[in-house]
């Protein structure tokens, strides 16, 4: 490990000189002074949690210029060295490891910190790191807890710094294009009267994730880290062991499923509609994986009133089957609907028949849509005709991203600190979307409709 | 009469003749000439009302080029297949990956444009029987049938040869 000790940080250059005025004055100068070599405008970052979701926004930041890689932290030592060699190979550069996040903050001169650790750590870590004076992009769920998420909006709101949170759809271009031009400009949906969306996966991508038990953390380790949180007895290193792999599973620990994957979707209902739900009713259960503490199936029902009128919006998330159209959300109107999802594959837009061909035409025509087929009728012999309804048009966005889904996300975030952007997904408005989603395991559990207030939903 | 019908004979197993080596010469040369074949996929602003969109949303536009990077004797489905076979030795194998794009290309100039007719054909027979080797431990039946029709044609090209005109080099 290198643990260096810098002589005196930024930080500490700030809280203890006692240096005359005029060198108070030169500070800014100072604050922006980089390491030799480095780029002037080069944004320095450091890494807390080098994990699975680690290597996703690592592998969508590779290709933006202007990042300056200075340190990654984790408690599983096998995982920091993975991280240093990965960047020590792409980028020839040598990163410094550490195993505990606060000391890596005291230590180095960050601008921009990375958490990706296990939900329960988010607010913890995102909490420090701001405090440290560093600019945050931070993993959703932003906590397991809706009082740790609210506590890194204060966090936020009380240093000043940003904290962009990882709902990565909210700078993506097909979500934004959506939202802007096809909703809200030219309508095509009509008045949206029901969303729909869901996130199906099959059973072997929701294994117990296992490792070599001679690279994984020791128990004094993880239990100092946590990981025995909601525990109802002294736990065996082998379920320590588990709990630091499967954290998705314990209650203590993550949201389950409905936070996982559904905290995405359900980020888009409400930013979509531009306002948070008005009630919730849910079901779930331990229907497959009776010995996880997280139901592995969530189906849900959200009510919003917006402008338009009254809209409903059914999610489910299954962990036992894929089939079905995989991941998407579905904006449903009377004039048309908006299948949308990250995957390209998964979007498709449909114009119902009754709707205004000549402005459809007149979109594809100016490119605001690309029309892939006509209407089929599935026909048959079995039809009949009072109970069928003319089949919808199929439509295609015009383009798409040809980029890894989270680049343009951390591109906003790395803009936004330059000065040239606004965050797209800052804590308050992250939180807003967020605070919904951790009221629906309470609403299954308890099968009551849940009418939401101020005291449910405030940030 | 009788010199009437051999003229018609000749003529007809003249321009048989030709008919298969534009065929095998074709075949050979544009099959090697494909193993440098690859796809270049380049991103474009999408247009609308005629201006790009301000979002980032792009269009990929794919298209066909060849270039000696984009090399591959053997297809890398067919490679990994056979690097598992214990009768191809590894260095046999890579040995063919390198050679068999430019020994195509080079056999069917030599057939298109005749040039030592009887040896480029034979050597293309060769050639098809490599593959068909491959192709047999691999279970690859129908891929061998294929062949097969392609050892006949080489076979009857052979038979004909006596007959080959607008050849380069006559001899061999």
């Amino acid at each position: 490990m290198n643990l260096k000790l810098p002589a005196l940080s930024r930080r500490d250059f700030l809280a203890k000189s006692t240096l005359g005025a005029g060198l108070v004055l030169g500070a800014p100068s100072i604050l922006r002074a980089k390491e030799a070599g480095a780029p002037a405008d080069d944004i320095r970052v450091g890494f807390i949690g080098c994990g699975k979701q680690h290597e996703v926004l690592f592998n969508a930041m590779v290709n933006i210029p202007g990042i300056r890689y200075v340190a990654a932290c984790d408690i599983m030592k096998a995982r920091v060295g993975r991280t240093f060699s990965t960047i020590k190979s792409r980028f020839d550069t040598n990163i410094n490891r550490y195993l505990d996040a606060e000391e890596m903050l005291e230590k180095e001169e960050l601008d921009a910190v990375f958490v990706a650790t296990p939900d329960f750590w988010h607010a913890p870590h995102t909490i420090m790191a701001l405090e440290a004076g560093c600019d945050v992009y931070c993993e959703k769920m932003m906590s397991n807890t809706l009082e740790g998420a609210r506590s890194i909006v204060a966090a936020m709101d009380r240093t000043g710094k940003l904290c962009q949170i990882g709902h990565q759809r909210r700078s993506n271009p097909r979500y934004r294009y959506t939202l802007d031009q096809l909703i809200q400009k030219e309508k095509i949906c009509g008045q949206i009267v029901n969303i729909n969306g869901q996130w199906n996966r099959a059973l072997s991508s929701s294994q117990d994730i296992v490792s070599k038990p001679s690279i994984l953390p020791d128990a004094e380790t993880l239990r100092k880290a946590g990981f025995n949180l909601g525990a109802d007895h002294e736990l065996s290193l082998e379920e320590l062991r588990h709990r630091f792999l499967n954290w998705r599973f314990y209650t203590a620990l993550s949201g389950g499923p409905i936070s996982d994957l559904g905290a995405h979707q359900i980020d888009i209902f409400n930013w979509y509609l531009g306002c948070q739900p008005t009630s919730l009713m849910a079901s779930g259960g331990r229907s497959y994986f009776k010995d996880r503490e997280h139901f592995d199936n969530v189906m849900c029902i959200f009510d919003y009133d917006t402008p338009q009128g009254n809209v409903r919006a059914f999610y489910q998330v299954l962990t036992t089957t894929s089939s079905g159209g995989g991941y998407y959300e579905s904006f449903m109107g009377a004039d048309g609907t908006i299948n949308i999802s990250e995957r390209e594959a998964y979007t498709k837009i449909y114009k119902e028949s009754g709707a205004d061909s000549a402005k459809w035409d007149n979109l594809v025509s100016r490119g605001l849509l690309k029309k892939e087929a006509a209407g089929k009728a599935a026909g048959g012999a079995d039809a009949i005709a009072s109970y069928e309804s003319a089949p919808p048009d199929e439509y295609a966005l015009p383009g798409g991203l040809s980029k890894a889904p989270h680049q343009p996300h951390i591109e906003n975030f790395l803009d936004t600190i330059r000065g040239n952007a606004k965050l797209t997904c800052d804590a308050r408005h992250a939180l807003e979307s967020e605070a919904p989603i951790y009221w629906v395991n309470h609403a299954a559990n308890t099968r009551e409709t849940i009418h939401f207030t101020d005291e449910h939903l405030h940030t | 009469m009788a010199s009437k019908d051999k003229y018609s004979n000749d003529l007809g197993l003249t321009l048989g003749m030709l008919t298969l080596r534009i065929w095998l010469g074709c075949r050979a040369l544009l099959t090697g000439i494909e193993k440098y074949a690859g796809t270049n996929s380049s991103d474009k602003d999408v247009l609308i009302d005629g201006v790009p969109n301000s979002y980032g949303l792009t269009d990929t536009v794919t298209g066909k080029v060849y270039s000696l990077s984009n090399y591959h004797g053997v297809p890398v489905p067919l490679y990994e297949k056979f690097s598992n076979e214990p009768l191809i030795p590894t260095w046999g194998l890579n040995l063919y990956d390198s050679i068999l794009g430019p020994a195509l290309i080079i056999l069917g100039l030599g057939v298109l444009l005749g040039i030592a007719q009887r040896i480029s054909l034979f050597v293309m027979g060769l050639v098809y029987t490599s593959l068909t080797f491959g192709l047999i431990l691999i279970n690859q039946s129908s891929g061998v049938a294929w062949l097969g029709v392609h050892i006949i044609l080489v076979v009857m090209a052979l038979a004909l040869a006596k007959y080959n005109r607008f050849a380069v080099l006559k001899k061999w």
